[in-house]
């Protein structure tokens, strides 16, 4: 299991469009990837879940991968996060 | 044979009301590759004639965005809807948009869910160009555009094959 943990630095936090590229992203790991705000826990490959995070600018999100391509999906997602939150 | 019967019908199926008046267009022409590209599910899209966003069906609001651009809520069928009204709108920060419910909330089909100043928002340079998608649409057999042209808040907009 990996843990990515990540402060939001967008200013208009995880709203539709980056939700929607995340989901676009961890969809192409086999790994279960699950997200946490500070309020809930969702799927990261379900667009509504993620979305309902309603997740700001300063707040902590963690995600959880499990699976036999975490190493590789817990870097992509390092990544993806410096660059689109 | 019943179910052959009912497809024949259209009675297989759920149909989903504009939440907006307007214009339909498809969702391929909204200016933002995540929405038109389907990636968040498909749909269709609405060019405003009027300010206000309507629950097109009786369910439950999953999110309302803050900013007031953009409200998500599932339907008693179960179906899973998106509702973003313009292109890059979260910028606005709330400007021109009035928000008229609360996350957790039940809505009946036809009740107000967001009041936006159409011509205030393209006067601040944005296109007010709604999408309506089916964030489940893979729970589905089939989402289609069922309307082009002018279209009523209320007129059926989407149709999906269970």
């Amino acid at each position: 299991m990996k843990v990515v943990e990540y402060v939001i630095t967008d200013d208009y936090g995880l709203h539709a469009r980056p939700a929607g590229m995340l989901v676009e992203m961890v969809a192409k790991f086999k790994s279960d990837i699950q997200i946490a705000s500070p309020k809930k826990e969702v799927s990261a490959k379900r667009i509504m879940g993620v979305m309902s995070l309603g997740a700001k600018k300063g707040e902590t999100i963690k995600l959880t991968i499990s699976g036999e391509d975490e190493a590789e999906a817990a870097k992509a997602l390092q990544t993806f996060l410096k660059a689109n939150l | 044979m019943f179910g052959k019967l009912k497809s024949l019908l259209g009675g297989a199926g759920i149909d989903i009301p504009s939440p907006v008046a307007g214009t339909v267009v498809p969702l391929a022409e909204v200016p933002d590759p995540t929405l038109a590209q389907g990636i968040l599910g498909k749909g269709a899209a609405v060019v405003p004639s009027e300010g206000r966003i309507t629950a097109p069906a009786d369910g439950t609001v999953d999110l309302i965005f803050d900013t007031g651009h953009a409200v998500s809520l599932t339907t008693q069928d179960g179906v899973s809807l998106l509702i973003h009204i313009g292109v890059d709108t979260v910028r606005l920060a709330g400007a021109h948009f009035t928000v008229c419910c609360k996350t957790e909330d039940s809505v009946k089909a036809g009740d107000t869910l967001i009041l936006f100043d159409p011509v205030a928002i393209q006067s601040a340079g944005y296109d007010t160009i709604t999408s309506v998608i089916v964030c489940n649409t893979e729970a589905f057999a089939a989402v289609r555009p069922i309307r082009s042209g002018a279209v009523a808040a209320g007129d059926p907009l989407l149709h999906i094959d269970k």
